[in-house]
């Protein structure tokens, strides 16, 4: 009886104390919010299909905003990341993204990687006037209806078939003929290429599409030499391109080949004799490495040579901090109407936030360069321009040519 | 000759060479119908398998060819063996359709096991690869010579097994009428195990050819799996000369219809004809009779 009698106290006095806590944390909060940290969410896949590139992006941003609340944070406020794991998984993305939004209250998440992942997120964000910015290179991405609540930094396939068609043609090639495996970028990848070829003096000869998981793809082979190439484009994956390459070779044709880095890894360079692949050149988008932005990211995240992700990471964590302070709010309306207004235009350049951020507080207008490459974009999002890597491949292995 | 011909020509050869590859694996599927009456997808990870193998004895050990090619039979038809008595026995009693999907299970968990060995990247063997030969504008490769010499080579073994030697015999037998064959006292357990090593082993080799021509990784069964299919049904499933007849129907149709139509419809063929032989003639070109 007792202590049935002392449980009932304890419990009274246990609702008591919870009721006294909750209303202590929620009275006051009005109060405090001044001084709490101003929270931006992180989306990115630290596992799965991303897991390689998505913890690099995430260092690489850390790095940045540490630098920012270094120089006394943002609009007043320190900063905080709030990070989530996409797991490279739409649906793991969808349920991440909701915390990010419902319950953090972030006024942008950065970092989505994989397409799929980034087309099933966009929506909530769009819905929810969250600023989203993303490496997916999926044409369809910033042509969604997102109301220019989306960036992407890295280069779409309008563009990348356009750089590489340039390139092309200033080696020389005339007559081009493209191979593209059956994907959702093989008839715009044809398209562009085949304008801009045509604009630069050059001309594409042919195109075909071709089946994937084929064991041979002879036949495909002699339509392309019907056409008397001086340059053949290999538009696929790593296992296609591999038997194509072989099989150009047995046909005899000993001219330039073009491709993808992903499509000739180190991996597919050791599957095939070194003959085979002799001369091939690469691309890859690139850094731009030349840029004072890539260096000072270089020394921020101690890395030698940071990468396309890692920079673009960097220019995300740089452009969100500088449309926050530009906005003078942290909403991703203000995101939105002010990343254009500090990325480019007629503003002194500058290379890093915490640049920016002093000459904003100045009241000067900036233009951020950034470590992936100028960071201007057009209506919907997209870059307008950027740097791609471009390798040789000589005794199997890949030849650094130029960045361009 | 004028372009067009000694294009068809060209057609006709690359398909001709493509589907007597084909025909070793739809062999092996063929002879297994006939059998023990299921269709067995695990052939697809068999030919992986033999490909494996195939890489280890040439790449690893550095064996020539020849004797990887019939390392990758042996391999093939012992995980043949083992697999039919360890997983696929314990189906059949339950009907072909279960037995069926059972080897669908069999071959993504095979295939993973290479994959979990071996890892995901593409591998390649030791072979230099020769620039093709020109005969009279017809182009045509060293090693797929080579490949259709073994392959040519390995039918003809395997029909004089059947034809001459009293096992062959006795598999012939229980394919065309297990009842007759148990009252003769031919054991059919015995029949089982020996059709299943020699149809996986031929996957294996059949694997091992593919890889030869191209690379290997632990999709290459799976990639063959649906051409191997419908060669073996257009020339009628359970028929050995069917297979290799359907194998050169689908190998040289899938070539000749790139005279017409964009390279990205060629598996459109060989379906198109696995549907019209159902259509006009469900038995297959050359019916089920297993020889």
């Amino acid at each position: 009886m007792t202590r049935h009698h002392r449980i009932a106290i304890s419990r009274r006095r246990f609702v008591q104390a919870t009721g006294a806590l909750a209303a202590g944390l929620a009275m006051p909060a009005i109060g405090r919010a001044q001084g709490a940290p101003l929270q931006l969410g992180i989306l990115t896949p630290l596992t799965g299909a991303g897991g390689f590139d998505g913890p690099r992006m995430l260092k690489a941003m850390k790095a940045v905003i540490d630098e920012v609340n270094a120089a006394g944070g943002l609009i007043g406020r320190k900063v905080d990341l709030v990070i989530e794991d996409d797991q490279t998984n739409p649906e793991a993305a969808v349920r991440a993204a909701r915390k990010l939004i419902d319950v953090s209250k972030v006024p942008v998440i950065m970092g989505t990687w994989a397409s799929a992942v980034t087309s099933a997120v966009a929506p909530l964000c769009w819905e929810s006037k969250t600023f989203l910015t993303t490496v997916s290179g999926a044409d369809s991405i910033t042509l969604l209806p997102h109301q220019g609540y989306l960036i992407r930094t890295q280069p779409n396939n309008h563009l990348q078939a356009g750089k590489h068609a340039e390139f092309i043609a200033a080696s020389g090639a005339k007559r081009v003929f493209i191979m593209s495996i059956q994907a959702p970028f093989a008839q715009p990848t044809q398209r562009r290429a085949s304008e801009v070829l045509k604009q630069k003096g050059s001309e594409m000869v042919g195109g075909l599409i071709y089946e994937k998981e084929k064991t041979t793809y002879r036949s495909e082979v002699d339509q392309a030499l019907k056409t008397k190439p001086d340059l053949v484009y290999l538009n696929g994956y790593a296992p296609d391109v591999t038997v194509i390459l072989r099989d150009l070779y047995r046909a005899g044709y000993a001219g330039p080949r073009f491709a993808q880095s992903y499509a000739v890894t180190g991996k597919v360079l050791d599957a095939l004799p070194p003959e085979v692949t002799a001369g091939v050149i690469t691309v890859q988008p690139s850094a731009d490495i030349d840029s004072p932005a890539f260096g000072l990211a270089a020394k921020r995240t101690g890395i030698a040579e940071p990468d396309s992700y890692e920079t673009q990471a960097t220019d995300w964590a740089s452009l969100v901090s500088l449309g926050i302070a530009k906005a003078k709010e942290a909403t991703g309306t203000g995101l939105r109407d002010n990343v254009r207004k500090i990325s480019q235009g007629s503003g002194t350049k500058v290379y890093s936030a915490v640049e920016g951020l002093k000459l904003l507080a100045e009241g000067k207008e900036i233009n951020y360069e950034g470590a992936s490459g100028p960071c201007d974009f057009t209506d919907i999002g997209d870059i307008i321009d950027c740097k791609f890597r471009y390798n040789k491949i000589e005794n199997g292995k890949p030849v650094f040519l130029k960045i361009a | 000759m004028p372009p067009i011909l000694a294009e068809i020509a060209q057609l006709v050869v690359n398909g001709i060479m493509t589907g007597t590859i084909l025909a070793v694996p739809a062999i092996g599927l063929t002879s297994i119908h006939a059998v023990l009456r299921f269709p067995n997808f695990a052939v697809a990870s068999h030919a992986t398998v033999g490909a494996f193998a195939g890489y280890v004895a040439n790449v690893k050990l550095g064996l020539p060819v020849l004797p990887s090619v019939v390392l990758a039979f042996l391999v093939a038809g012992a995980v043949g063996v083992a697999a039919d008595e360890l997983v696929l026995k314990p189906f059949r009693a339950a009907g072909f359709i279960t037995t069926a999907i059972a080897s669908i299970a069999l071959t993504i968990a095979l295939e993973n096991l290479v994959r979990f060995g071996f890892g995901n990247e593409l591998r390649g063997y030791d072979l230099p690869i020769m620039r093709d030969w020109r005969l009279g504008g017809i182009r045509v490769g060293p090693q797929q010579l080579q490949n259709l010499a073994i392959a040519v080579a390995a039918m003809a073994a395997l029909f004089a097994f059947l034809a001459f030697t009293r096992t062959g015999k006795a598999m012939r037998a229980v394919a065309d009428n297990p009842m007759l064959a148990s009252i003769k006292g031919i054991n059919a357990d015995v029949v089982a195990r020996l059709v299943s090593f020699v149809g996986m082993g031929l996957a294996g080799l059949g694997g091992m050819l593919i890889g030869l021509d191209t690379t290997i990784d632990p999709l290459t069964g799976f990639r063959a799996i649906l051409s191997v299919f419908a060669a073996a049904v257009v020339g009628g499933l359970g028929s050995i000369p069917g297979a290799v007849v359907g194998a050169l129907t689908v190998g040289v149709g899938e070539e000749l219809c790139l005279l017409f139509l964009s390279p990205d419809y060629r598996s459109a063929v060989g379906f198109t004809a696995i549907l019209l032989v159902l259509t006009l003639r469900p038995r297959g070109i050359l019916g089920q009779r297993a020889y």
